[in-house]
């Protein structure tokens, strides 16, 4: 086996073979040659970071309307995949308690009323973050599938920027008491 | 050294590989989260469903001179305080309405709510708001735990209480304020 051959692995081989031939023809006490052949795995990269946005607050929430947060939550995504090995990156929003998405007191806000959008990616209009898992990750009623990005010999490594806006939605929802509501958004990446 | 050797070194190593391939698949990153806070504030409203009242034709020496009614609703979500209550008042209580250079006192203006006697706006303000001689408090809601998010609609009637008065011909208007506050 050749380095070309073990791609992403890093293959050195201890080739002692010819030498050993070599010595059969003049040395009979000669020891047997060994071939060694060792592999090492090259680290797969797969990450996601919260470039800004990372902390979204609504100063004032108004009972019967549409609240939208008051910045993107701008989110990078890199990886360094073999396309023979991985087809796609999917990002995916979710909460981890979907009926409690955002909690204040004794009121709680389920993740159906946080609506989610990616220009660039999935969900180009606002949609709710009740969804599916994708692929094992985010929870069943609370996530949202953000992007797929095929994985091919041209961005096998490489990264992507997405604007992730968000808000919520208390059209039809019961009035609200007054206090403050926080939750924990989560992102994460996953490989198919 | 033989070719079974080399083919067995060749075997761990194309194991190794195809384990890789397994690993890549649903391969996740670390988890990054975003924070998200809102905030709901403590609110008071109140909503007339009409922003005039009228009178056709003024009765001199009369109390019987009712403005078209007007509908309130008053709405409160809070954290503190005892009660809400709604005043009526005039800005200049002796010119409560005015016909050019003549005036009608809001002493002889009178409101109620519901059932209530009607009273004249002519009292002190109530907790900040209103006008010394020229206010009336409507109601007074008691609010508390379990109460402090609620609402309720009343029909507030307005009339000129023109007792012993004469009132030169004309059209008089005026402004009447009205405004909740907690206590």
């Amino acid at each position: 086996m050749t380095a070309a051959a073990c791609g992403r692995a890093l293959c050195l081989t201890l080739l002692g073979l010819s030498a050993a031939r070599g010595a059969e023809g003049q040395t009979a006490g000669l020891a047997p040659a060994h071939v060694l052949s060792l592999a090492l795995a090259a680290p797969n990269v797969l990450g996601v970071t919260v470039t800004s946005g990372g902390s979204q607050s609504i100063a004032s929430l108004v009972d019967n309307a549409t609240n939208a947060f008051p910045s993107p939550v701008v989110l990078q995504t890199n990886w360094n995949l073999n396309p023979g090995q991985t087809a796609e990156v999917d990002l995916i929003a979710y909460f981890a308690v979907p009926a409690q998405a955002l909690s204040g007191g004794a009121t709680q806000i389920p993740s159906s009323r946080i609506l989610g959008r990616m220009a660039t990616g999935l969900p180009t209009t606002y949609t709710a973050v009740s969804g599916a898992p994708v692929a094992g990750v985010g929870t069943a009623g609370g996530s949202l599938h953000l992007f797929r990005q095929a994985i091919n010999g041209g961005n096998k490594v490489a990264s992507r920027t997405d604007n992730l806006d968000l808000e919520l939605n208390l059209v039809g929802f019961p009035t609200l008491a007054v206090g403050s509501y926080t939750g924990t958004l989560t992102i994460q990446a996953v490989t198919q | 050294m033989s070719l079974v050797s080399r083919a067995l070194a060749g075997a761990v190593v194309l194991s190794l590989a195809a384990g890789m391939a397994q690993a890549q698949a649903g391969l996740t990153s670390s988890p990054a989260t975003v924070a998200l806070t809102a905030t709901k504030s403590a609110t008071l409203t109140l909503s007339p469903t009409s922003a005039t009242a009228t009178l056709a034709s003024i009765t001199d020496s009369s109390a019987s001179n009712q403005f078209s009614a007007v509908n309130l609703t008053t709405s409160w979500n809070l954290t503190s305080g005892t009660s809400v209550r709604l005043i009526g008042w005039f800005a200049t209580p002796a010119q409560a309405l005015v016909n050019g250079t003549d005036f009608i006192p809001s002493s002889k203006v009178e409101g109620r709510v519901g059932a209530a006697a009607f009273s004249p706006f002519s009292g002190g303000a109530v907790g900040g708001v209103g006008v010394a001689n020229g206010s009336l408090q409507l109601f007074s809601q008691a609010v508390g735990a379990g109460t402090f998010l609620g609402s309720r609609s009343d029909q507030l009637d307005v009339r000129l209480n023109l007792a012993n008065t004469f009132t030169v011909a004309g059209t008089y208007s005026g402004t009447l304020n009205l405004q909740a506050v907690v206590q």
